[in-house]
């Protein structure tokens, strides 16, 4: 029941938060577009006014780009280079948003307020930035622990058969998985817990995180299935979606770039909708809590 | 009486193995040279043992005072062999165990020992370290038409797995490991001017140039082991009491090399192709594999039968070698060959496909053509490349024959030009150089790629049916003979001005002169375009005049012109498409030759866009992009890919923060 009334909680909550989601779309959009943009002029003035441009009717063609030479090496540059930068800033930008947006979904936030949302995410950007890099850390070792090396040992081991790395693979990989669940829980309780106190205290955030979570492991375990399950198969729609749009007119590419942007804004939503819901469990574990059941 | 006849008759075609017939009606070669080899494995010392009797026909008109043999083995003894010297640290010297082959005894069929009168010798670069060439005195030299016969017992250390031979635990990939005849050129054979051995060491980038030869291979294993050959199997039998072992007797026939692979891992599947039947032998959890290669290796025996000739044996064997064997795979040794394919390889990506198709293809090129890859590798390996890429691109997609995704397609052709028109050793150094000059690395860029780049551009200058009929006559003239270079130039000389007179000159040494025996580049761009409008008669009327404003429109008038240029040093014939604006099109030809070249047209109407080579069939230009040029260029596939740039930077951000 608990779940039921926090995911229908969570999604009405994020609805509400609209106008969050609409300043982390942006902010992505501006973000991305710092990096795209001058790119595709690269590209433009490297095919100058070349038909080649007819070969990537059908997508991505490596004639075309290799071609380019050391126009393409440029490019190619300019991308790695771009893509880190917008990792970079995006983790941070990132951590500065949910601040706002976990202030704008507790129980207690009343109407959406902008000035609300940013000085939200002023105060809670170093908790969070901290937050994000300990649990993106422990992701990446536990990735590495129990997927990682045991893969290459197996792999590297005269033997065993030669399916046994992928079996392997495949089997520690879900497993990895299930643990992921637990930390994003993690996180997210963290995240909830640091909004709701006036305090910068990233750590006693964190133990809250972790207490929490395996507190209330059996109602908020399958809470974070439910929501990731439905992420996940989002992202695959997408996926088989967006690649196979090919518009060939100029109202056709303002459409796509619509349809893609709205996508996207429908998977903000969605991750808010994660937010909502673990707040709103917290908040049910609270109010359980202080009505002494 | 009669079993009797037929059983001396059996044993004499075991015994000499050169002048019978067991797996086709008719001798393919002239058979210079035969070997019957009785080799064990020891998988506990890593050694093959044999005793090998073999023979060599005189068939110049040489008094030939010796013999040459290749020992290849000999490559892996020590670090100073010429192939370690030349590999310059490529072998991985720290999991790297020694191979080596001794001779350990060498006589004639009279008992003559050879081994007083035997030295090693290192034609090719005098390193005194080398000994994978062996040279003999014969006791008397061979007279025009005698046969020498020798009789040699030989171990044979397989190194761990490298450059497709040796070990790797209980897998064993078991080639170049017994002692082989050199080739003797007569004068006039190839480039040779007076009689000699060719007998070249050991190279790192290099393979073969051998005769092709009857073998007769008793090859006795563990019985727990599966074994795979360039043969046909003849017999199966316990080899001891305990019954630990199994000796195999293999029959192979015209064939210029033979290799085998043991190891008790290998599920074995069968198939066939009109009446060849094809062995595939790979490791048990890779059967998904099965139906792709069986698939593969009969699109490119469809294709071979149909546009060069027919493979003429019965048999095929296919090795997919396990993971640990990795090392052993992609290699031809006619009637057997490795792929290269792995546990759960997506089905959109052919590189498996290409792999065997790539290997097949040396049966042909190699095998049946059997040129001198030493000496001149192009004519192996670029042609065979050539062959690969039409044949993947032809079963699995022009444009995605190697990866054909929805994100991505990948032409085999375009890897192959992308390697070799963006590759900065592309000058260096021309197609017409031995195997082991080619400097910088540039070996498999110039004799794969380049290669397969400019016969593409010689189909698309000469089309598509006089290639294969080019291809059809060199397998005609030249199956079972060793070609050269020339030889095959002046095949294509003949084919096409049989075929097209002298529409492109009295021969093509033009072409060859450029591409094959040349290092220059090939980039045809256009410069400009530009549409300058002539005074008109409105312009000459003054307001009071009348006239028709159709007239006028009509006699609006430009002077529309396309300016070419050649930038590179190779002239070859390209055709030009000048489209205009208002729908009109001209396909012009330039013989590429000037460095310049304009298109004039006056008239009422406005040049729109050009292209030089609209269809690519000159693969050689090392870059497309300037190939053309319009006045209305379009950015929909721009905006799209920036679209889509954006959208993935945007959900990959939003999929790995928390």
């Amino acid at each position: 029941m608990k779940i039921f009334i926090s995911l229908e909680t969570g999604i009405l909550r994020s609805v509400k938060s609209w106008k969050g989601i609409v300043i982390v779309w942006l902010c992505s959009l501006l973000l991305v577009s710092l990096v795209a943009i001058p790119m595709k002029g690269a590209l433009k003035s490297g095919l100058g006014n070349s038909m080649i441009t007819e070969k990537l009717a059908n997508g991505i063609n490596v004639e075309v780009f290799a071609d380019l030479g050391t126009a393409f090496r440029s490019l190619f540059s300019y991308f790695s280079t771009g893509l880190f930068m917008v990792l970079f800033v995006g983790f941070l930008i990132n951590s500065f948003l949910s601040g706002g947006l976990f202030d704008s979904l507790k129980g207690i936030s009343g109407t959406f307020s902008p000035v609300k949302f940013f000085i939200a995410s002023a105060k809670n950007f170093w908790s969070f930035v901290i937050i994000s890099l300990i649990i993106s850390l422990a992701v990446i070792l536990l990735a590495i622990l129990i997927v990682v090396i045991p893969v290459s040992i197996v792999s590297h081991a005269e033997s065993s058969s030669e399916g046994a790395a992928l079996k392997t693979g495949i089997i520690l990989t879900s497993f990895f998985l299930l643990i992921l669940v637990l930390l994003l829980l993690v996180a997210d309780y963290t995240r909830a817990w640091q909004v709701s106190h006036d305090k910068n205290e990233c750590f006693k955030a964190l133990g809250f995180g972790f207490s929490q979570t395996f507190r209330t492991f059996f109602s908020s375990y399958p809470l974070m299935l439910i929501l990731l399950v439905v992420q996940l198969l989002y992202g695959w729609l997408v996926l088989i979606v967006l690649p196979g749009i090919k518009p060939v007119t100029e109202g056709g590419i303002v459409l796509l770039f619509i349809l893609s942007q709205f996508l996207f804004f429908i998977k903000i939503l969605l991750k808010v909708w994660r937010y909502g819901s673990v707040t709103k469990m917290m908040e049910l574990h609270f109010e359980r809590l202080n009505r002494g059941v | 009486m009669k079993k009797f006849v037929i059983i001396i008759i059996a044993g004499m075609l075991y015994m000499i193995p050169g002048r019978s017939q067991i797996i086709n009606k008719e001798p393919l070669s002239i058979r210079q040279t035969g070997y019957k080899i009785d080799a064990k494995l020891d998988p506990l010392t890593k050694t093959v043992t044999g005793t090998m009797e073999a023979f060599w026909v005189n068939k110049s008109a040489d008094i030939v005072p010796d013999i040459q043999l290749h020992l290849y083995m000999n490559a892996f003894r020590n670090k100073k062999t010429t192939m370690y010297k030349e590999s310059a640290g490529l072998l991985n010297s720290k999991d790297q165990n020694s191979g080596w082959i001794d001779v350990k005894s060498f006589t004639d069929r009279n008992g003559s020992d050879f081994t007083r009168v035997m030295n090693f010798i290192s034609p090719d670069d005098g390193n005194p370290f080398d000994q994978t060439v062996l040279k003999a005195l014969l006791p008397k030299p061979a007279l025009p038409g005698d046969t020498v016969f020798i009789n040699m017992v030989f171990e044979t250390r397989l190194p761990s797995i490298t450059r497709r031979t040796g070990y790797s635990d209980d897998f064993y990939f078991v080639a170049q490991w017994f002692p082989k005849f050199g080739v003797y050129e007569s004068a006039g054979m190839r480039y040779a001017t007076k009689g000699a051995w060719n007998c070249h060491q050991f190279h790192a980038n290099s393979e073969f140039f051998s005769n092709h030869s009857v073998y007769n291979v008793k090859i006795t294993v563990p019985k727990e082991y599966v074994v795979g050959t360039g043969g046909m199997l003849i017999a199966e039998s316990d080899s001891d009491a305990e019954g630990k072992n199994k000796t195999l007797t293999y029959r192979a026939e015209d064939i210029v090399d033979f290799a085998w692979t043991a190891w008790p891992g290998y599920a074995v599947f069968t198939d066939k192709w009109q009446h060849i039947k094809i062995t595939l032998l790979l490791p048990k959890d890779r059967i998904e594999q099965v139906e792709r290669q069986f698939t593969a290796v009969k699109h490119a025996m469809e294709y071979y039968a149909k546009y060069v000739g027919p493979y003429p044996w019965p048999y095929l064997t296919i090795v997919d070698p396990p993971a640990k064997g990795a090392r052993a795979g992609g290699m031809e040794y006619t009637t057997l060959f490795t792929s290269s394919s792995s546990y759960l390889v997506p089905a959109f990506i052919h590189f498996p496909e290409m792999v065997t198709i790539h290997e097949f293809g040396h049966a042909y090129f190699m095998g049946i053509l059997a040129s001198n890859e030493f000496e001149e590798p192009w004519l192996d390996e670029g042609v065979n490349s050539f062959w690969e890429e039409r044949i993947v691109d032809h079963y699995y997609g022009e444009n995605s024959g190697l990866i054909n995704h929805p994100f991505l397609k990948i032409a085999d052709k375009s890897l192959g030009r992308l390697s070799y028109v963006h590759s900065e050793g592309r000058q260096d150094v021309t197609n017409n150089e031995y195997s082991w000059n080619y400097p910088h690395r540039t070996y498999g860029m110039m004799s794969y790629d380049k290669t397969a780049t400019w016969l593409y551009t010689l189909m698309g200058i000469i089309g598509e049916e006089t290639t294969n009929e080019v291809f059809r006559e060199y397998y005609k003239k030249w199956a079972f003979k060793h070609p050269s270079g020339k030889d095959f130039v002046n095949v294509v000389n003949e084919v096409v001005t049989r075929i097209h007179g002298d529409k492109f000159g009295p021969d093509m040494n033009w072409f060859f002169n450029q591409t094959l025996y040349g290092n220059g580049l090939c980039d045809y761009k256009v410069t400009n375009i530009y549409n300058k409008k002539l005074e008109t008669l409105k312009e000459n009327l003054s307001d009071s005049d009348s006239i028709n404003k159709n007239l006028l429109s009509m006699d609006r008038q430009y002077k529309s012109v396309v300016e070419l240029e050649r930038a590179g040093e190779v002239m070859l014939p390209v055709e030009v498409l000048v489209h205009f604006k208002n729908g009109d099109e001209l396909l012009e030809s330039w013989d590429g030759k000037s460095r310049f070249k304009d298109f004039s047209y006056t008239g009422n109407r406005e040049i729109e866009w050009v292209k030089i080579d609209p269809e690519f069939k000159i693969r050689m230009d090392v870059n497309y992009i300037n190939n053309s040029m319009t006045l209305n260029p379009d950015r929909v596939p721009l905006r799209r890919l920036t679209n889509k740039l954006i959208s993935f930077m945007q959900f990959f951000i939003n999929f790995i923060s928390l």
